[in-house]
């Protein structure tokens, strides 16, 4: 039932509109709505994205590097994004893919630190469980066909314990001594196992930072959506820590002699 | 159509390779998996496992969609607590069968791409294995291989454990259940042939055994890095065998 | 619908200590279908070459024909038996002529090559449909039921059997994987060649 009587239209009055003719307005419609009429609307693309992440195991932690752009396409939209957030006193997570859904994720996980802090139980979430917990939104995000489109490291260092695991869009988890997200699971991850595999307790912090420097610098050669501004993290025992953004040195000087490479001049 | 915007559908699977195994013996059962994990080409990690102790008689290997096996071990996990709650016992492994049969099958239209092996000892101290497919279809069998290798690895277990195509020796018969320690020995030759012939199994090998109550250790002292996950004195034991296996 | 599985059958080859042999199932089917108990798919090509044409039976007809034809062809204008690394790179240049629309066969060759001091030395090859060559030392497998002989070759065989050995191994690794396959079984033959003689015999198995 319509309750609002303007909505009734006027009566009609045969002495001027024998035929009905006389244009009745249009009704507005005051019944219930359905929101959903036209579909819910997903995430089915990341938009803004932010490409590899690579993280180690080392003697005193783990070391974590990612850089600062963040692409719209193939456009160098935003170069100075950070895409490592601390989480906690224990964590760090390092993110590739949608960077709005990634800021999110901080959001949430700011949050989460907010409560557990508030709860003053002695007790603070380590790295195992800001990656379980990333895992369950993930997935239950992923089993609503609404997935957050990140592929995300998660290091940390507490009670004497390393760790560095993996979270995807998917709700997929997996831990290693060196993990890379992706174009550097394809370019950075072989450079990296050989470096680190079976020296995770005796490689010390800077040689983990040059073996990274140098996988940043492979990848800035070879990732099209890659830029030579990058940050590190390293979590030891000491806590959390992400540097000032740094500059990768890079040589050009072997292109000037092949075609293709450089400014031709003829 | 006009109008209507383009959708490219998210795909919400993967499959994450590897392959799993269970054999049950009469008073003893075998399950077992290889630990790489992957997505294609690449080699994500070359320790996940995929085979989980549920109590002290059961053992659950999980091979398919790695989230969803994660996720479902979890809530089989869970289930069991709640049961262990409400009745102050384990579940018997035949009621563990049907439980994961209710939990795929609730599923039924947005599945868990999962093959599930249960293998454990029945209440009547019997080894048993059962295998599900993933909306929850399942049965006991004696043997079962499962997962991106499966068909390499069943046809030789129907061959090596069922004695199948070979007769028995005038006056003999076949046994019908065989020592534990031939089947570790058919165990490990089957992951090390998926090994050899499939990209997508290596790096470690899992193996539980759960020994019925009050069986000896007979055949297995001698097994090495064994390692014992029982929690319980008097009941059924559950132990870990580990391996290498090729990583190329 | 793969042509390749249209008619199904399964072909391996394995080498043993001076021996070679090469076995097949005998089934010849539309699809799902079962046709035929009893469709040859190892043809002899001399006297101590054997080969095995799994794959889109026309093919096997038409190849079995085309290298008799090609074989005899050597021997007339060589004046002497072809070798199995020969015929292995006859058969490889013949599918690969046919590269842009090839027939659909995955060739398996079992032979035994002569030494100089007199001796013989076992040969098995494998080829895909476009001849791409396949010298393995063990063993090689093709035909629908390849990933299943695979996974049990790979367990049953070992190095140096003697022939009455290599028969039961090989013998038991095609049973086993043809019984896991749908589109091969319903029974199986088996060439086992030494120096001296061929042992064929034709295997009882699962008729469904």
């Amino acid at each position: 039932m319509d309750h609002f009587p303007t909505n009734w239209g006027r009566p009609r009055n045969d002495a001027h509109d024998a035929y009905g003719t006389y244009p009745i307005a249009e009704r507005p419609y005051n019944g219930p709505k359905d929101s959903f009429s036209e579909g819910v609307q997903h995430t089915q693309q990341p938009i803004v994205t932010g490409t590899s992440v690579l993280a180690i195991k080392y003697k005193d932690g783990i070391m974590m590097a990612a850089d600062n752009l963040a692409s719209y396409g193939s456009l160098a939209r935003f170069k100075d994004v950070q895409r490592l957030h601390t989480v906690g006193n224990h964590t760090v997570i390092g993110a590739g893919g949608d960077m709005s859904d990634f800021q999110y994720i901080q959001n949430i996980l700011d949050e989460l630190i907010i409560d557990e802090f508030t709860a003053q139980d002695g007790h603070s979430l380590g790295p195992a469980e800001i990656h379980e917990y990333l895992a369950q939104v993930l997935y239950a995000r992923r089993s609503k066909m609404d997935p957050l489109w990140n592929s995300l490291l998660v290091g940390g260092f507490k009670d004497g314990k390393k760790f560095l695991a993996y979270v995807d869009l998917l709700g997929t988890t997996y831990s290693a001594s060196t993990l890379a997200t992706g174009y550097g699971a394809y370019i950075a991850q072989p450079l990296l196992r050989s470096a680190v595999e079976n020296n995770e307790d005796t490689l010390t912090e800077e040689a983990a930072r040059k073996i990274i420097e140098d996988s940043m610098r492979v990848l800035f050669y070879r990732d099209a959506r890659s830029i030579n501004k990058y940050q590190i993290a390293t979590i030891t025992a000491a806590g959390t820590s992400i540097s000032e953004s740094n500059h990768l040195e890079t040589s050009w000087d072997f292109a000037e002699g092949i075609r293709g490479y450089g400014a031709q001049t003829q | 159509m006009p109008g209507l915007p383009q959708q490219r559908q998210f795909n919400p699977y993967s499959e994450n390779g590897g392959t799993i195994l269970a054999i049950a013996g009469a008073d003893f059962s075998v399950i077992a998996g290889d630990t790489r994990q992957s997505e294609g080409y690449n080699i994500q990690t070359r320790y996940a496992p995929k085979v989980f102790r549920l109590t002290d008689r059961a053992v659950l290997a999980v091979n398919g969609f790695a989230a969803d096996g994660n996720m479902f071990v979890k809530s089989v996990k869970q289930r069991l607590e709640w049961y262990r709650h409400a009745h102050a016992k384990d579940m018997p492994l035949r009621a563990i069968a049907r439980l994961i049969q209710t939990m795929l099958y609730a599923r039924r239209f947005f599945p868990y791409y999962v093959y599930n092996i249960l293998g454990g000892i029945e209440e009547d101290g019997t080894g048993a294995v059962y295998s599900f497919d993933p909306v929850g279809s399942y049965e006991r069998e004696a043997c079962r291989a499962a997962g991106a290798a499966q068909s390499l690895v069943q046809p030789f277990l129907d061959n090596q454990i069922y004695f199948k195509n070979q007769l028995a020796a005038a006056g003999t018969s076949h046994p019908t259940h065989l020592p534990l320690p031939t089947v570790l020995s058919i165990v490990i030759d089957s992951f090390t042939s998926a090994t050899e012939r499939h990209i997508e199994v290596g790096d470690g090998l899992e193996m539980y055994v759960v020994l019925a109550k009050g069986r000896t250790l007979q055949g297995l002292e001698g097994i090495r890095g064994m390692q014992e996950l029982t929690t319980t004195d008097d009941g059924e034991r559950v132990f870990v065998v580990r391996r290498e296996l090729k990583k190329d | 619908m793969s042509i390749m599985e249209y008619n199904g059958g399964s072909v391996i080859a394995m080498v043993g200590k001076d021996c070679v042999a090469i076995a097949s199932d005998l089934r010849l089917g539309n699809q799902a279908l079962g046709i035929s108990s009893n469709f040859q798919k190892i043809f002899p090509v001399t006297d101590r070459i054997y080969l095995g044409l799994p794959g889109l039976a026309t093919d096997v007809t038409t190849l079995r024909e085309r290298f008799r034809f090609r074989v005899n062809m050597y021997t007339i204008k060589e004046e002497r038996e072809i070798e199995p690394e020969t015929f292995a790179h006859l058969v490889s240049s013949t599918l690969y002529q046919h590269r842009f629309g090839p027939y659909f066969i995955e060739p398996v060759m079992a032979g035994l090559s002569k030494t100089p001091s007199g001796g013989v030395k076992p040969f098995i090859a494998a080829t895909d449909l476009i001849g791409c060559l396949n010298f393995a030392k063990d063993f090689v497998v093709a035909g629908t039921a390849s990933s299943k002989l695979f996974g049990v070759a790979e367990g049953l065989w070992e190095p140096d059997l003697e022939p009455e050995d290599l028969f039961e191994t090989i013998s038991q690794t095609l049973l086993n994987a043809v019984d896991r396959d749908a589109y091969s079984g319903w029974g199986a033959i088996v060439h086992v060649i030494t120096k001296d003689k061929v042992i064929t015999r034709t295997l009882k198995g699962r008729m469904d």
